[in-house]
């Protein structure tokens, strides 16, 4: 069974197995790409959204910290970090 | 050597504090224009060499990459491959990287040293990453990258010499070659950055933990709005409680250099032109640069501790509800600074239909313009005691409901704009959050000081304009001594006031409103200064009558229902010409600030009249 990075829960550290880049636009792949979000790398899910809503997501990338919204969080599979 | 004054670009990631190197580097020597034909802010300024030869330095937006998403990121890329109207391609590039998020910004680096330009790397906020517990290597740096790396914490002004001697040997021993591709794919990139990181990084402590102990308070999903919440309210309290003093020392010296006119010119038209048009209608704007000097210093107190992007995370959930982001939550802030650079900054917001609704709905946020109507019609009509037994001033609590009624209703127009007019797919919001860190009181004062600049430029030039052709429409034609009508009454202006005063009559405006409505079109505060005028002149060289406060003379003439009912107008009348023009620019035509002032009036008078009539049922006509 595949966990997506919108649901998986926050805290415990993910690796990225695969993002399914024709879930966004072009633009939207590439600022993730940017982020540094792309298959292999190791991110930490730590909020999500406020009593409004479950949307966006923060996590950490590396030594950052960035925002996707959970539509996107959707396109992204994840696997057990090693 | 070229005789020319050598252009040297600073370039860099957003978050690599390319602004508190450039204000290091220039201190006040700054100019903010904008580029031609686009709406994105040029900020140049003035440094020099050690010999002391000028350079002209430029910040550049921040963005990830060549391949831009946003106008702003556009302009970043055409500058550096020289291919911006205006704008010369730079002799050489400072890449600003921050010394703590290597990893990531030697993507954007190294994809900009393939440009082959003169070229030095400024290794950023050094000193945050050694808080952090990474020990660098700069030398190694700069062997891996074959550019100089100088390390440089903008704050404490460390590195600056070493920076600019290093622009002048780039500059100096440059061979230009072709210039090329950093790599062919994302992927490889990364990879590449990434290994000359680790390459960089000497000693690597695991990332202290306080950072993310405070996210967890401040984002939390219910602590954090919370927070949000009473930052705001302690805001807004601030801006009425702490600049009463600045705004009487202001006041008084106004009103004192109008006596001493009065007393020393003799009475002719010049000196009724100056007393009772300009210094009575400038003098009663610029009494609130105090108020508007602390909503900007706090606002720029929150962008620069990093807590911005929080609020913006905060808040993009509710703004999803209504079809915008948090995206739009900063320049929707700023717009209550002024709806100009807040429509100004909805150009990071990539969405098209998001930013299109974000500036429909900016005029909505209370401007620091509406500030001196609020509080000259709150001062004189509501009482300044604390509700209950409560530290909260209800002065202030009124003004809080003033706000919040703009932002209510700038979501209830944004979710029927985004189901009908700008409908279209949901808004994306990617932002990175940037560590918390200590505003630099340099660059709170150089932001301060450019934002009451504009602010005097306006007072000194649409705003006095404005005045003095007011004071002669209400001067003239002049009432004769046997006539029963008033001054301005009698007047040009005070006759097309009669006019307008059938229109707005119903929602309990009375003549004095109608006659400010007409000028407070070039700007809202200008309605403070319109009934000013009117009042001085109707005053006369009655010394004692001008000296009143102009709210002491309003309580006397204005019912309670009025001043609530003029009070919910000014919450949506789309009152500021450099509104609807910043729209129009923005925009690309007159189609949307049209629809803009049109719905925005609608809203007014329906709010206006609600208000009024509601009033005047409960008894306060």
């Amino acid at each position: 069974m595949t966990v997506l990075l919108d649901k998986t829960p926050l805290g415990a550290r993910v690796r990225i197995a695969r993002i399914d880049w024709t879930a966004m636009s072009e633009a939207e792949g590439r600022r993730l790409r940017e982020f540094g979000l792309m298959e292999g790398c190791e991110v930490t899910p730590l909020h999500r959204g406020s009593i409004f809503s479950r949307d966006p997501l923060a996590l950490t990338v590396g030594r950052m910290k960035v925002i996707i919204r959970a539509r996107q969080a959707a396109a992204i599979e994840l696997e057990p970090a090693a | 050597m070229t005789a020319a004054i050598p252009s040297i670009a600073l370039v860099g990631n957003p978050n690599a504090g390319k602004s508190s190197l450039f204000n290091a580097l220039t201190g006040a020597r700054q100019k903010i224009a904008n580029y031609p034909g686009v709406t994105v802010e040029r900020k140049a300024g003035q440094a020099s060499f050690a010999d002391g030869r000028p350079m002209s330095l430029i910040d550049l937006p921040g963005t990830y990459s060549l391949t831009p998403v946003s106008l702003d990121e556009a302009v970043t890329r055409d500058v550096v491959l020289g291919r911006q109207e205006g704008e010369k391609r730079p002799d050489a590039l400072i890449i600003v990287v921050d010394a703590a998020n290597l990893d990531n910004h030697l993507c954007f680096a190294l994809e900009l040293l393939a440009l082959n330009l003169p070229t030095v790397v400024a290794l950023n906020m050094l000193d945050l990453a050694e808080r952090d517990g990474l020990t660098l290597d700069a030398d190694r740096l700069a062997r891996e990258l074959g550019v100089p790396v100088v390390p440089t914490v903008a704050v404490r002004k460390r590195g600056l010499a070493e920076l600019v001697a290093a622009v002048d040997g780039a500059i100096q021993s440059h061979r230009p070659r072709e210039a090329g591709a950093a790599e062919s794919t994302d992927a490889s990139l990364h990879a590449r950055a990434r290994t000359i990181a680790r390459a960089a990084i000497v000693d690597e402590a695991p990332v202290r933990r306080w950072t993310q102990r405070v996210d967890n308070v401040v984002l939390h999903p219910v602590a954090g709005l919370v927070l949000l919440f009473a930052l705001m309210f302690v805001m807004f309290q601030a801006v009425f409680s702490w600049a009463t003093p600045f705004a009487d020392a202001l006041e008084s010296g106004v009103g004192s250099v109008q006596l001493w006119v009065v007393d020393t010119v003799p009475a002719n038209f010049l000196r009724d032109l100056v007393v009772e048009g300009l210094l009575a209608g400038v003098g009663a704007v610029v009494v609130f640069l105090p108020q508007i000097l602390i909503l900007f210093f706090f606002i720029l107190l929150l962008e620069a501790s990093g807590y911005m992007t929080r609020a913006a995370f905060l808040m993009d959930g509710l703004m999803g509800k209504v079809g915008l982001s948090g995206r739009g939550f900063i320049p929707l802030l700023s717009s209550f600074a002024c709806a100009v650079p807040g429509i100004m900054a909805t150009r990071a917001i990539p969405d098209e239909k998001d930013r299109l609704t974000t500036i429909l709905i900016a005029p909505l946020m209370t401007c620091s313009a509406r500030m001196p109507v609020y509080t000259l019609i709150i001062s004189a009509f509501i009482p300044a005691r604390q509700v209950g037994g409560t530290p909260i001033g209800l002065q202030g609590l009124v003004l809080f409901c003033l706000f919040l009624s703009g932002i209510v209703g700038a979501m209830l127009v944004a979710l029927v704009l985004r189901r009908s007019v700008t409908k279209g797919n949901a808004a994306g919001f990617m932002m990175e959050m940037p560590r918390y860190q200590w505003p630099r009181a340099n660059d709170i004062v150089i932001a301060l000081w450019q934002r009451a600049w504009i602010f005097l430029r306006r007072a000194g030039t649409i705003i006095a304009a404005t005045t003095v052709v007011l004071w002669l429409l209400l001067s003239f034609p002049r009432v004769p001594a046997d006539n029963g009508l008033s001054q301005v009454e009698y007047s040009v202006g005070g006759r097309i006031a009669s006019g307008l005063e059938v229109i707005v009559e119903p929602i309990g405006f009375n003549h004095d409103i109608a006659v400010a409505l007409i000028p407070a079109m070039a700007a809202r505060e200008v309605a403070v200064s319109a009934m000013a005028t009117a009042n001085a002149i109707d005053a006369g060289d009655d010394e004692q009558k001008m000296s009143d406060q102009l709210g002491d003379t309003l309580q006397g003439k204005w019912s309670l229902a009025t001043a609530l009912a003029f009070l919910a107008w000014f919450v949506f009348a789309p009152q500021c010409i450099s509104t609807i023009a910043i729209t129009r620019r923005e925009t690309n035509g007159w189609k949307w600030p049209m629809f803009m002032v049109g719905y925005l009036f609608a809203l007014a008078y329906v709010a206006a009249g609600i208000t009024y009539w509601t009033a005047v049922a409960l008894g306060l006509g």
